[in-house]
């Protein structure tokens, strides 16, 4: 099966700057979701400029469908672009937005209203064909966008950040309904942000990338489960990071104190990091047990569904999330739970 | 606190009142001046008449003026556009910050340069033999746009940036539109609005320009400002006359620029 969207080595650095891209492969399979997730100046929204031809990269190559468009203009690569700020023709109507890609193509006028209209329905907003984008709301605006961005069956559709401007509620229907839009026309999408949970609940695979690299490309769960470093594993739900010593195959010596973990091929002495997620720590009522330790509560904060602890273990500190209520004594790392990051030498 | 409560609500009303009197009363009197039949040394003239009326609109070198300050003015208008779009665009568009202010600084300097100062420039290199244009209604409306290009740059850049015009142009370039096709399509009638009322401070400092066009006006191609001066040394009536045409011109003007803007604002109001 050929990939839709194929980047390979792909880099660009700001004249001046360290910022960019650098070196970036990735690839999109048709009808897949990606989403490419980072904090701010990570190079996420410069990688899908790239792909969409608003920049020109310095190296490196892009193919959509198998076509090499890395020298093709923005105009000549058919890919669907969503932005942040949804970059609607304020002098357009609904319609006459969606049906622009068309009338570039010099599709007769009935026939651009006629699909525009279909794809209107698509993206739920019949009836609203002759409005004018300031009279519509956010979330509908964005509607519009996704509606235009794709009614000329485009390679692949870039989302830049479609979320970010909308508000909490609205956001989280957005998200649900882009997710179904781009199932139904099955295309290849990349969709950029840098909310995890956007990213965690939408995705087909979620990219990381941290100053202009591509740190983890991997479907969600694994991000979450078994993160490619500390970065990802702290970007990307919440985490205690844990520094250790190994003592034995099996056990590792930590501030909150002698561990016992999964087996491991590690020599006696070599330091590691450790992730333990705050929902895998248990609470029980004493310190008999494999890894039971003894706890003081720190910080203690109700969410309702959830409640974070924050306790004192050992020499170090653990964040706990549970829905029990009862009073924090002691608790217990199952080994399962702790994981080992790859990146004990850096940060 | 020396003002009681009542007065500290009341005074400022009739602050505003007393300024608008004083802004009205002038405008008042020339409107009644221009038709009463004599005006001698008494408070307000006596008789009703439309004869000034009549008189301006026979006097050859005031229908001259007439049509030269309006054809000066479309030329500075036609001139703004086809100048300052390409400028405004190019400052916008301008990768650095540096040169994006410094454009700025440079594009409104001509508000503080005094027109004389211009005129005198004008009239030092344009009355050369190698340029003999001094006297032409070009070189009159050569003028009123350097005098009125500010507030049309400063209208139209702040109108692009305030739509995010990089960002529709983007998106068209996606969706599969040609340079000349985002131009049409999409800049030019995003920008209507601004331009529109850009245009509309052009025409009405072009049309009320005097000290420019007092020192560089040709005998033949004088605008209308400068022949209304020529009306105080007649008769009064004439006069008020004379100035209440003016006052029309300039009225029209801003309404045509208030239009502008209140449908602008009509079609964003929701968005905002």
């Amino acid at each position: 099966m050929t990939t839709a969207v194929d980047v390979e080595g792909l880099s660009f650095r700001y004249p001046g700057t360290q910022a960019g891209v650098h070196d970036a492969t990735l690839s999109i399979a048709p009808g897949e979701l990606v989403v490419c997730i980072g904090p701010s100046g990570c190079g996420k929204t410069t990688l899908l400029r790239l792909i969409a031809g608003f920049l020109v990269p310095d190296r490196g190559t892009i193919r959509l469908d198998g076509r090499d468009v890395s020298a093709l203009p923005t105009r000549a690569r058919e890919c669907g672009v969503v932005f942040q700020s949804y970059a609607l023709f304020p002098h357009m109507r609904v319609w006459e937005n969606v049906a622009y890609p068309l009338r570039v193509r010099g599709v007769a006028p009935e026939e651009r209203r006629r699909r525009a209209l279909a794809m209107l329905d698509q993206v739920g907003l019949a009836g609203f064909a002759d409005r004018l984008p300031a009279q519509l709301s956010g979330g509908q605006q964005q509607r519009v966008a996704l509606g235009r961005a794709l009614v000329f069956s485009p390679h692949a559709l870039l989302l830049d950040e479609p979320l970010s401007a909308l508000d909490a509620a609205t956001r989280t229907t957005m998200r649900d309904e882009i997710r179904r839009i781009q199932r139904e026309h099955g295309i290849a999408s990349l969709l950029i942000t840098h909310d995890q949970d956007e990213a965690l609940s939408l995705a087909d695979r979620i990219v990381v990338m941290r100053d202009g690299h591509i740190v983890q490309d991997a479907p969600p769960q694994t991000i979450y489960d078994a993160p490619a470093d500390a970065f990802v594993a702290n970007f990307v739900g919440r985490a205690n990071l844990v520094d250790g010593v190994v003592t034995g195959p099996a056990a590792v010596d930590t501030s909150l104190g002698a561990l016992v973990t999964r087996e491991h091929a590690l020599p006696a002495g070599a330091p590691l990091r450790l992730l333990i997620r705050p929902e895998r720590i248990e609470i029980v009522d004493g310190t008999q047990g494999e890894n039971a330790l003894a706890a003081r509560v720190l910080r203690d904060r109700f969410f309702g569904a959830a409640r974070r602890v924050e306790v004192g273990v050992g020499q170090g500190r653990l964040e706990i999330e549970t829905n029990a209520r009862d009073t924090v004594q002691c608790i217990r790392i199952p080994r399962d739970a702790i994981q080992f990051l790859n990146d004990a030498s850096n940060s | 606190m020396f003002l009681s409560r009542a007065w500290g609500y009341k005074l400022p009303r009739w602050i505003a009142r007393f300024y608008l009197a004083y802004l009205a009363i002038p405008i008042v009197l020339l409107v009644v001046g221009s038709v009463g039949e004599l005006w001698l040394n008494t408070l307000l003239p006596t008789g009703f008449t439309l004869a000034w009326y009549m008189q301006v609109a026979a006097d050859p070198s005031f229908r001259r003026a007439f049509t030269a300050s309006l054809a000066v003015a479309a030329i500075a208008c036609a001139a703004c556009v086809l100048a300052g779009l390409p400028l405004a665009y190019a400052i916008f568009r301008a990768r650095s910050k540096v040169v994006r202010s410094l454009a700025r600084v440079v594009y409104q300097l001509p508000v503080a340069l005094p027109p004389l100062v211009l005129a005198f420039g004008f009239i030092l290199v344009f009355s050369s033999d190698t340029l003999p244009w001094l006297g032409s209604i070009w070189l009159l409306a050569a003028g009123h746009v350097v005098l009125g290009l500010p507030y049309f740059l400063q209208t139209v850049v702040a109108d692009m940036q305030r739509l995010g015009l990089r960002t529709l142009e983007d998106a068209a370039e996606s969706l599969g539109s040609s340079g000349i096709q985002r131009f049409v399509h999409v800049v030019l009638p995003s920008l209507r609005h601004s331009i529109l009322s850009g245009l509309v401070i052009v025409a009405a400092l072009s049309l009320g320009e005097f000290q420019f066009s007092n020192l560089v006006a040709g005998f033949l191609n004088r605008t209308y400002p400068v022949v209304l001066l020529q009306a105080f040394y007649g008769a009064t009536g004439f006069a008020c006359a004379a100035t209440v045409v003016l006052l029309l011109l300039a009225l029209a003007a801003a309404i045509a620029g208030g239009a502008v803007s209140g449908s602008a604002s009509r079609l964003r109001g929701v968005a905002a």
